[in-house]
């Protein structure tokens, strides 16, 4: 196995163990952000209405099993959309030869 | 009393509109985070940031495009994965509010903060579905997470590391870098929600409303981007971009000499 597939694999290994850590013992949220618009009551109003409100699945109500597997599914997706993003926008140029030159 | 009042504990919030009271009677675990939701800014305010937001992703695009090494795009992939996870860990603070990390630091120091910027960007339109920010609010969440949390803690990483490239210097920069661009990230946040027609209170008090109980998430990010930039330096030296070995040995490629359509 080469060096980067070993990168990935103990990043998604990782950051299943976050999921389940979240879902599982860390889940509630009640942020500062959310706490300041209580208290100084401030509007809140939506245009957008997520399809999976709280990595839920509308009508399952509190699914831990439901909750685990969006986050997991959704944490891949991140994975497979940023590399597919970034193998496009990096395609397009030749490698150049010069080898690496200073911080990005 | 303002500090009071945040020091309340968390069962002060009633739910306001029939989808928060739907949020928090159906998803008691709630879904509210960093991210600023609709209707929290004044229409000027979101749309202002929505084109900051657009003009440093174009930037960020063509920096990528000519100067990301191809070889980083598997870290960076990994490392946006690992930080949605991430995100879903809230740990308790101070008052009943709880936090999470955002990865902007670490994503900065390790890929630059245009590819930070594209990949907090990736992260945020993904969290979309599941409830975390809004549509009108996302161009202020690619401001305060995608370019202040990224290139503040890329410039102060930066600029510790230039005056002590050294182990030292790199977890000094690094815990600096996460704790100030958190910080930053919340002052942005609550300017923002200040010079809104919707908060009735001005910008000092949303300020100093978000920057108490951010110092302390600042302080977690700043230990969390040490850690992390010290277990990538024990495994995997090559993929940052500065060792204190080879002093700005960085793994992007210069600009190509000739472009390819």
């Amino acid at each position: 196995m080469d060096k980067e597939s070993k990168l990935v694999i103990v990043g998604l290994i990782a950051a299943v163990v976050f999921v389940v850590v979240g879902v599982v013992a860390l889940g509630f949220a009640n942020e500062t952000l959310d706490v300041i618009a209580r208290l100084f009551g401030m509007p809140d109003w939506e245009v957008w209405f997520p399809p999976l409100p709280d990595c839920g699945i509308p009508g399952l109500g509190q699914n831990v099993i439901a909750t685990l597997f969006l986050g997991v599914g959704f944490t891949v997706l991140v994975l497979v959309v940023t590399f597919a993003v970034m193998r496009l926008v990096t395609r397009r140029r030749k490698p150049s030869a010069e080898g690496p030159s200073k911080m990005p | 009393m303002l500090s009071e009042k945040l020091a309340a504990p968390a069962q002060s919030g009633k739910p306001k509109s029939e989808y928060e009271y739907h949020i928090q009677k159906y998803y008691p675990r709630a879904a509210l985070k960093m991210h600023l939701r609709d209707g929290y800014l004044s229409l000027i305010v979101s749309v202002a940031l929505w084109i900051v937001a657009l003009a440093f992703l174009v930037v960020a695009f063509w920096r990528a495009n000519r100067r990301l090494d191809e070889k980083r795009v598997p870290l960076m992939a990994t490392l946006t994965a690992m930080f949605f996870a991430v995100q879903m860990v809230n740990y308790p603070i101070i008052g009943g509010t709880t936090a999470h990390l955002l990865g902007g630091p670490v994503l900065a120091i390790t890929l630059g903060p245009f590819a930070a910027l594209i990949a907090m960007t990736i992260l945020l339109t993904i969290q979309l579905p599941l409830g975390d920010g809004g549509i009108l609010s996302f161009g202020a969440n690619v401001f305060n997470m995608g370019i202040v949390g990224t290139f503040i803690p890329f410039a102060i990483f930066a600029a510790v590391w230039k005056l002590a490239p050294s182990r030292s210097g790199m977890i000094a920069g690094g815990f600096l870098g996460g704790f100030l661009g958190d910080l930053c990230a919340a002052i942005t946040a609550g300017l923002e929600l200040g010079f809104s027609s919707t908060f009735p209170y001005g910008p000092v008090i949303a300020l100093l409303a978000m920057a108490l109980n951010h110092s302390v998430i600042g302080v977690v990010e700043g230990v969390a981007t040490v850690m992390i930039l010290l277990a990538l330096l024990r495994m995997r030296p090559d993929l940052l971009p500065v060792q204190p070995e080879a002093r700005f040995a960085a793994h992007e490629l210069p600009a190509p000499t000739k472009e390819v359509a």
